[in-house]
């Protein structure tokens, strides 16, 4: 046992000291986080917030809602100064040809844009906005809202609510209005995170266990190439050597998977006052809670899969002795991997059909779909221990398997061999 | 407790298409310095690679320490310098030998001392520079070398075994090597190494074995295979050049079957019932400028050559015998 923790060990300190595991694994979510940031970010830089003050309100109400509005601006979280904005009431004639007037304005820079309240704005609700900010996601939202505000208020009060009144109701209705935008927007935003959430696990599993399989393939031929493989095993037995290679490696990738589910809780929990901090409207995503019990079962799906293919893999590396070599005798196992993340998108689309529980059960599969499953819907239980039974037997397969190919082909260089001297070995060892 | 370190029995192992090691029989009795000599693809590497377990013999019986090699206690006793020479090129020399120590099962404050111990021993570990914190990749092929054979000591093992210990180092460091060697031994232990450089062997070696083509030609104590080679060998040293005239007298194979011509040196065998008398008394009269004329026992450089070589030099012939390399005639 103690020499089996001295392979694991090497294995995984070797692994996580390098720069690179330490640049993946801080800097991946980082990244994410930072591309999820940075545009809304350079949005609000570019939009100019503080030019709220330059536009101008062509006021066709005829009621007075232009002056309004642009008290509603000046008294927003980001109290924009609105000393500047100016309220242009005209007729509803006029209104076209102030509208172009004001357009030469735009374009000759006097003013940044201009918000149209139409005559009839109290019975339709519809308010334009153009000018050179117009793109600029955190004014338009504003000016949207202060208008959408203003005119409930008016309308309130046309039908006799006292003042007083549509400020405590406009208010309660403002935060009415608003959780029920974000319940709608959730429901169907919903939807789709999760489906994005699952799609994200499915390539987290595909990329980690190719990565970390092809790891072990590379470690095993590292030894064979630089010989250090004869002096190993002529301390320890090819079988030790093998699983604490497969061993040592799969707990790096665990590693970095668990500290990436670490910071990405983190980072989500950091993203509102971070956003906040930087004067940006966050626009609040959904990470679909996943029970403790069903991370672990990933976890333990990923797992099972690495091993399952580092088996394998480790077979190849003992089979060949170039990396060239190496990346022609891993193809079959590659397709296995690129047939299950062909298979991704169906069963993401519906997770119940006989393909899709097939798949989840399919030793090769398993390790990458039934997570994807088991991220969308509640998995009968006896598919979830029939994919386990199958991929654990699986296992035991491969490992008997490339243990005795690990066994003869890590002493055997030159010629790359055929399938039928592997099966010699196999057969021999 | 027996009395020899190894023993093999009828050993044979084939390989796909050739025999490797055929019906080889050995005895290295403990506390020597064996020598396994023998061309290269004579088995050598295959013998050494079944004391280790590494792989199986197809018949006979290895029995290593008093122990079978499947039984891994016995093989924590034994320390292995493979031929081919490897270390993980990215990790740091300390980590590495570290990482050999463990997996002999020795503990890391013991593996620690003995690291540093080593390393300052073979010059790796000096007040100006500690390569112990260097990665392999620095290190030149030598110190690589010295690393390796670190590896192979630091559990303090009973039955040494080096493959061509000696290829690729340069004088200073196969000195540290023969010293390291000699003191292995003086602490009764049990050295066999394989090599191509008869001079180190015959200077080193209690005993040796010499195989060829799987098949073992000689084996026994170094003193006993000189002897049983009789006292038909004469060495000569010249002061300048060989003279033509000089040179007719040595091809004269009335007195000299054979000589092994190193330019400075000379090795000669005498003809059968010629005598050595007749030989120097002509070449004075040849006008050799003579400095060595000296009957001695034939090196085991030369009866390598006569078993092995199959007695294929003839006198001033200067190619060596196809299967015998140019390796073996290092007088270093």
């Amino acid at each position: 046992m103690a020499r089996l923790w001295a392979v694991i060990k090497r294995e995984y300190l070797e692994r996580v000291r390098t720069k690179w595991f330490i640049f993946a694994t801080v800097f991946a979510p980082l990244l994410m986080t930072a591309l999820l940031i940075l545009p809304i970010w350079l949005i609000g830089k570019s939009g100019g917030t503080s030019d709220l003050s330059r536009i101008w309100i062509l006021d066709a109400s005829g009621v007075g809602l232009g002056a309004r509005v642009r008290s509603e601006l000046s008294g927003g979280l980001m109290a924009a100064d609105t000393s500047h904005a100016q309220v242009v009431v005209v007729s509803p004639a006029k209104l076209a040809q102030a509208e172009s007037t004001s357009t030469h304005a735009v374009m000759r820079k006097e003013t940044n844009g201009y918000l149209v309240l139409g005559p009839r704005i109290l019975d339709d609700t519809i308010a334009r906005y153009a000018g050179r900010n117009a793109s600029a996601l955190i004014d338009v939202q504003r000016v949207g809202e202060a208008v959408r505000r203003e005119v409930l208020a008016m309308r309130l009060e046309q039908v006799g609510v006292d003042a007083e009144k549509v400020i405590s109701l406009t208010r309660a209705k403002r935060l009415d209005l608003q959780t029920e935008q974000i319940g709608d927007r959730g429901r169907e935003g919903s939807g789709m995170v999760k489906y994005f959430f699952s799609f994200a696990i499915a390539f987290l599993l595909y990329t980690s266990i190719l990565v970390y399989g092809q790891t072990v393939l590379r470690s095993v031929l590292e030894e064979k190439q630089t010989r250090v493989a004869e002096v190993v095993i002529s301390s320890i037995s090819t079988d030790t050597l093998l699983a604490g290679k497969v061993l040592g490696v799969g707990a790096v990738g665990l590693t970095q998977q668990i500290l990436w589910v670490i910071m990405t809780l983190v980072l989500t929990k950091a993203r509102e006052p971070v956003m906040r901090a930087m004067h940006l409207p966050s626009t609040p995503i959904e990470i679909p809670s996943i029970s403790p019990f069903v991370l672990a079962l990933l976890m333990l799906f990923f797992f099972l899969g690495f091993i399952l293919y580092s088996a394998l893999f480790a077979a190849v590396g003992a089979m060949v002795n170039t990396d060239q070599e190496a990346q022609q005798a891993q193809q079959p196992f590659m397709l296995l991997l690129v047939a299950t993340v062909i298979l991704i998108q169906p069963v993401l689309l519906n997770p119940t059909t006989k393909l899709a529980i097939g798949a989840s059960i399919f030793p090769f599969s398993a390790p990458i779909l039934m997570p994807v499953r088991l991220s969308l819907m509640s998995v009968p239980w006896w598919q979830l221990a029939a994919s386990l039974a199958s991929m654990l037997v699986m296992i035991v397969v491969a490992i008997w398997l490339a243990s005795r190919i690990y066994r003869v082909g890590l002493l055997m260089y030159g010629k790359r061999p055929t399938l039928r001297e592997v099966a010699r070995w196999v057969r021999r060892a | 407790m027996t009395e020899n370190a190894i023993e093999i029995r009828n050993v044979s192992k084939r390989y796909a298409g050739h025999v490797a090691v055929r019906d080889l029989s050995l005895l290295v009795p403990r506390g020597a310095v064996y020598g396994l000599l023998g061309p290269n693809g004579a088995g050598k590497t295959t013998t050494i690679r079944m004391l280790l377990d590494i792989i199986e013999p197809d018949t006979g019986t290895i029995s290593v320490l008093g122990g079978s090699t499947r039984d891994r206690r016995v093989l924590d006793r034994v320390g292995y310098l493979p031929e081919e020479r490897g270390l993980y090129r990215k990790m740091q020399v300390r980590r590495i030998l570290k990482f050999l120590a463990e997996l002999k099962g020795v503990r890391g404050s013991d593996a620690d001392r003995r690291i540093v111990e080593w390393m300052e021993r073979l010059a790796l570990r000096t007040p100006e520079k500690d390569w112990g914190l260097s990665k392999v990749d620095e290190l030149s092929r030598g110190m690589q070398q010295k690393v390796q054979f670190i590896g192979a000591l630091l559990h303090d093992p009973d039955l040494v075994i080096l493959d061509e210990p000696f290829s690729g180092l340069d004088p200073v460091n196969a000195q540290a090597m023969k010293d390291t060697v000699v003191d292995l031994k003086k602490r009764n232990k049990t050295v066999i190494f394989s090599t191509h450089l008869m001079d180190n062997a015959e200077r080193l070696c209690d005993s040796v074995c010499i195989i060829a083509r799987g098949e073992k030609v000689l084996d026994g104590k170094v003193s006993d295979v000189k002897a049983s080679h009789g006292e038909r060998s004469v060495a000569l040293a010249l002061d300048g050049d060989m003279t033509p005239a000089v040179r007719a007298v040595l091809a004269d194979r009335s007195l000299v079957t054979r000589i092994d011509d190193s330019n400075r040196y000379y090795e000669l065998e005498l003809t059968p019932g010629a005598d050595s008398h007749a030989l120097l008394r002509r070449l004075v009269e040849a006008g050799a400028p003579i400095r060595r004329f000296e009957r001695v026992q034939p090196s085991l450089h030369q009866i390598f050559l006569d078993r092995v070589g199959a007695g294929a030099r003839a006198p001033g012939e200067d190619t060596w015998t196809p299967g015998v390399e140019a390796g073996m005639v290092g007088h270093g």
